[in-house]
């Protein structure tokens, strides 16, 4: 299956979802070998599900946002909408992101403020840029591919009777924003439990804890995941909800018709 | 007390022993614990109301100093070459351990939003560095577009843009400034020029030159100090001694200060500057005595001579040492820390200067024999008195012109008064450097071409309130203010906050239309531009103008000048809408380094002339209580008062502000004033006794303790006026006024007190009567 690129659902996906489950016992996988089957995972054709960000800085301020999103594959281009339900100030404002399989061709992204009553086109170069204000990276949401980086099998771990890889993974770019990553894969279904996030100086910056993984429609979706910024003390929560495979959403949701429409 | 001085002399050798031990120790343990606090944070009271409201905010928004690395091209910045080299030096100094990457800003960091008809557009300035003229001409319309940037990170005649690194507290050292400098140094070229500036460059330069500037003066100002008190006292051997008082009490003062764990402020600095100033005073009215003493009875036996010393002098030398001290202890009032410190310790100094003019001074006697004898004064016509000639004439003719000593000291006084309204306080730091230097020639060019290189931050609170910063009529009040701020001063340079956020988006939601460059009327439409920000710009920038609650707003203020009254000048005009914002339910705040800096001073005056007042009325009382009339408490009091009017008002009349190093230099009024007063008064009164003329009493006294008072004032002067060729200017305002007080102390004593002493009738009283 193709890699999901920058949509938020994706990346849940991603991040968040299950892998396939080939619980066979694997023999000496190389450590590109199990990375390649956590990151490429077959999801449903199109997913439904309600998100609860919730943002919380070091003085233990929240921010919460609610979305509702729609997303599904095309084949050459996988295309998403979010609806923001909540704070209401903001309800009704729409997100709209098609993103490409040609690794050549950018994304499309649309933005409709209600108030201002007009879709506008976003463009904007920054990838590594973290995710309205969490702590996910639109590249931790799943748009790094398994060859970015080289990956090492650093020693395999049980941990609650449950054994997990440990992959080193250093990118190719010695100019990536972070300097590796050390991801906890389960051996049995390919899911992660964690994973730690090294800045430039070999620091850790951020870990990642998948908090709850529950099985939807035959799809292992990790419905309630974490990501701490330990340097900056700062943590963004994802919660899944009414998470729904293969309802078959129309082509002509994904519109600019349908932003302004709302929920 | 007699008894057991001088019972002490037959321990000499113990006397030395012991005291030489505890030095050891006292060197021991400042080799091993001594540390210099250079931190300017450490010096604010933490519990007061501001500085705790204002590291909040400062945690709240991430305030923090910026150094300021301007990189200038004659020929205008938009050019590969000048372009290059602020991205290459943008990424090393974002390489600087000390510096988070974050906090490195720049035209190669900074975002630029634009609108156009069918969209938006955030994208980076540039990111290779573009070399053909189309692209370096897309480059500049872009900049210039952008009113975020345009006058901000590039000037506004396109020759100069600059690089801003925030850095947290407690980084700056001499090593981090040196590896700055050089790393901006070695990008320079023929046509690029690069400066350095910013407060933690200031503040980080003048923590350090000022003690580093005391270091290379001392030894100079101590060996004036000996060649002068070698002239006067016309011995070697009592002038090591004198010296050896001072040296040893600083040593044990410093000693302590160590031993208890306590660092050495910039403030701390002074106290050597104190104990000299008062420490040789003791030594020089022992030996002035002892001389006078051995010369009218020549053969006299070493013991003998230094017990007559000890009978006459230990009450005036124990009485000037403790009402010093519990002049110093009054600093204990005071609201900073530093200054507390400097209080207590130099007030224990002053104590161990005592206690080593009376049993080390006398020790050192015994073991190394009497000073020589003055062989000047021998010869001399003494005029039918037991004293000096000169000091008969002066005694006459200030008694005899006394109402004209009277008028000219009311005169000064009056003119004092009247310097004093004009006194200032002055929290700059960059004011303390000289004009043509380095540090502020680099600000002016700064300023020159950006919006200044001071800020104040200004917090509004809607306590609690939450989304109060999304209603549109709070910040269209909030860009009114940035603009009545803005555009009546000069010395503004930038306004930013939340609103320029929104103004900035509203206009490129619209096209880029310039009519679109204002806040919104509606309360959804701001939310939704903040979102929209967070969703492409860089949110960390949003949480720098404004909290998670949307209910508190940082607002910076650029200034020109980091001069308090310009401060002032700007915070009056804000403070303006207080009661506009408090209708709103929000307070108004402020925060940052030089707004501490300013409350601190303010802090540091109001401190110390309470403590001056206090020490005053502490004063008189003991001086009442020690000669047993109020009288003479309150004539004793005199020369201090005088000192310290004079001392406030020639500041005023020089324009020299009042500051934390010249705003203590009032208790050196107090501490010395003192010593004269005590001095004088006890010979006074001892005199008083022996004679029933008032004027042979009064020259007498003029003979023994006015010349003491004279050397005294002689060395500590010379001394002090070295430090006017310091390259630090407040190490020379300090030397022009140590001396100046040490004058008008000297002068006050022997003209005024004297003349109202001998108009007071005390100690004759009773005998007039009599007779």
């Amino acid at each position: 299956m193709k890699t999901l690129k920058l949509t938020l659902v994706s990346a849940i996906i991603i991040l968040i979802s299950g892998f396939t489950s080939t619980a066979f016992a694997q023999s000496k996988l190389t450590a590109r070998e199990i990375v390649d089957k956590a990151y490429n995972l077959p999801t449903g054709d199109d997913m439904t599900s309600n998100l609860t960000m919730t943002l919380i800085n070091k003085n233990g301020d929240e921010r919460v946002r609610k979305i509702k999103q729609f997303s599904r594959d095309f084949g050459k281009v996988e295309k998403k909408i979010m609806f923001f339900i909540s704070p209401a100030d903001v309800r009704n404002t729409s997100f709209m992101d098609w993103s490409y399989d040609d690794p050549g061709k950018s994304d499309d992204m649309w933005i409709y403020l209600p108030a201002l009553k007009k879709v506008k086109r976003i463009s904007s170069d920054s990838k590594s840029d973290y995710f309205m204000g969490s702590d996910f990276t639109y590249d931790d949401l799943g748009d790094r591919k398994v060859d970015d980086d080289t990956h090492k099998l650093l020693k395999e771990e049980t941990i609650d009777g449950v054994k997990y890889y440990v992959i080193e993974s250093t990118p190719k770019d010695p100019d990536y924003m972070y300097s590796k990553t050390i991801t906890w894969i389960r051996e049995d279904n390919f899911v992660g439990l964690k994973k730690e996030f090294y800045d430039e100086d070999g620091e850790l910056l951020k870990v990642l804890h998948i908090k709850k993984v529950e099985n939807i429609g035959g799809f292992l979706t990790r419905t309630q995941s974490e990501m701490d910024n330990v340097q900056k003390n700062h943590k963004t929560i994802i919660k899944l909800e009414n998470v729904k495979y293969n309802t078959g959403i129309p082509a002509s949701k994904f519109s600019e018709r349908m932003m302004m429409r709302g929920i | 007390m007699t008894r057991i001085l001088i019972k002490l002399l037959d321990y000499k050798w113990w006397t030395m022993i012991l005291i030489l031990l505890i030095t050891v120790f006292f060197v021991y343990k400042m080799k091993q614990n001594t540390r210099m606090e250079t931190d300017l944070d450490k010096y604010m009271p933490q519990d007061h109301p501001a500085f705790i409201y204002s590291d909040k905010a400062e945690d709240w928004f991430d305030i923090k100093d910026g150094i300021i690395i301007a990189i200038e091209n004659k020929k205008g910045i938009f050019n590969s070459e000048t372009l290059d080299t602020l991205k290459q030096l943008t990424k090393r100094f974002q390489k600087f351990k000390e510096i988070d990457k974050n906090d490195v800003t720049s035209l190669y960091t900074a975002d630029n939003i634009v609108g156009s008809d069918g969209g938006i557009d955030v994208k980076r300035f540039y990111k290779r560095v573009p070399h053909s003229q189309k692209r370096l001409e897309k480059l500049k319309k872009s900049v210039e577009k952008n009113d975020m940037i345009f006058g901000r990170l590039v000037s506004d005649d396109e020759t100069v843009t600059v690089i801003v690194a925030e850095i947290g507290k407690d980084v700056f050292n001499q090593d981090f400034y040196n590896r700055i400098l050089k790393t901006a140094k070695a990008s320079e070229t023929k046509d690029i020029k690069i400066y350095v500036a910013g407060r933690p460059i200031v503040e980080g330069t003048m923590a350090l030159l000022g003690p580093k500037d005391m270091k290379k003066m001392v030894p100079i100002v101590l060996i004036v100090i000996f060649i002068v008190l070698f002239i006067t006292l016309r011995s070697l051997k009592a002038t090591l001694i004198t010296l050896g008082v001072v040296f040893f009490s600083t040593i044990w003062t410093f000693g302590l200060m160590a031993t208890v764990n306590v660092p050495i402020y910039a403030v701390s600095t002074m106290i050597p500057v104190m104990l000299i100033a008062i420490g040789v005073a003791d030594g020089i009215h022992l030996f002035s005595h002892l001389q006078t003493y051995v010369n009218l009875n020549p053969g006299i036996s070493k013991k003998e001579a230094v017990s007559e010393m000890l009978t006459t002098l230990w009450k005036p030398v124990v009485m000037t040492s403790v009402t010093t001290a519990v002049g110093f202890i009054s600093l204990l009032t005071s609201q900073v820390y530093p200054v507390k410190y400097f209080g207590i310790f130099t007030a224990f100094g002053v104590l161990v200067a005592m206690v080593f003019s009376l049993v080390f001074l006398p020790a050192c006697i015994m073991i190394f024999g009497l000073p020589k004898a003055k062989t000047g004064n021998v010869e001399e016509d003494k005029g039918g008195h037991s004293h000096s000639k000169i000091a008969n004439s002066f005694t006459n003719a200030i008694i005899k012109h006394r109402k004209l000593v009277i008028f000219i000291t009311a005169i000064i006084v009056i003119l004092s008064i009247v310097g004093m309204k004009e006194i200032w306080i002055n929290s700059s730091f960059l004011e303390k450097f000289e004009k043509n230097s380095d540090i502020v020639q680099t600000d002016k060019f700064i300023n020159e071409h950006f919006g200044g290189t001071s800020t104040i931050n200004l917090i509004l609170d809607a306590n609690g309130k939450k989304d109060a910063f999304k209603n549109p009529e709070v910040l269209k009040l909030v860009t009114k203010m940035q603009h009545d701020v803005d555009s009546s001063l000069q010395v503004v340079g930038n306004t930013f906050s939340l609103a320029d956020y929104i103004k900035r988006m509203n206009k490129v939601m619209h096209s880029d239309k310039e009519e679109f460059n204002s806040i919104p009327d509606s309360k959804n439409m701001i939310a939704q531009y903040l979102l929209l920000y967070e969703m492409s710009g860089d949110p960390e920038n949003l949480n720098k103008v404004v909290d998670y609650n949307y209910d508190k707003l940082n607002i910076t203020f650029q200034l020109k000048s980091d001069n308090s009254k310009d401060l002032k000048k700007a915070i009056a005009i804000i403070e303006k809408y207080r009661n506009d914002f408090a209708k709103k339910g929000i307070t108004v705040n402020y925060a940052g380094s030089g707004y501490k800096a300013l409350v601190f001073t303010d802090l540091i005056l109001d401190g110390q002339i309470k403590s001056l007042i206090m020490s005053l009325i502490i004063i008189l009382i003991l001086l009442s209580v020690m000669f047993k009339n109020i009288w003479i408490g309150l004539i004793g009091s005199v020369p201090i008062i005088i000192t310290a009017l004079i001392s406030f008002g020639v500041m005023g009349f020089l324009g020299i502000p009042l500051n934390t190093t010249t705003a203590l230099l009032s208790s050196i009024a107090v501490g010395i004033g003192i010593d004269y007063a005590v001095h004088f008064l006890e010979q006074y009164r001892l005199n008083a006794a022996k004679t029933n003329n008032k004027l042979e009493a009064a020259q007498i006294t003029m003979a023994h303790s006015g010349k003491a008072i004279i050397y005294n004032a002689i060395v500590v002067i010379a001394g002090f006026l070295v430090l006017l060729f310091s390259v630090f200017p407040p190490n020379r305002e300090l030397g022009a006024l140590v001396s100046l007080n040490m004058f008008t102390s000297f002068v006050g004593t022997l003209t005024i007190m004297l003349v109202l002493l001998y108009q007071s009738n005390i100690y004759f009283k009773n005998k007039a009567n009599n007779y």
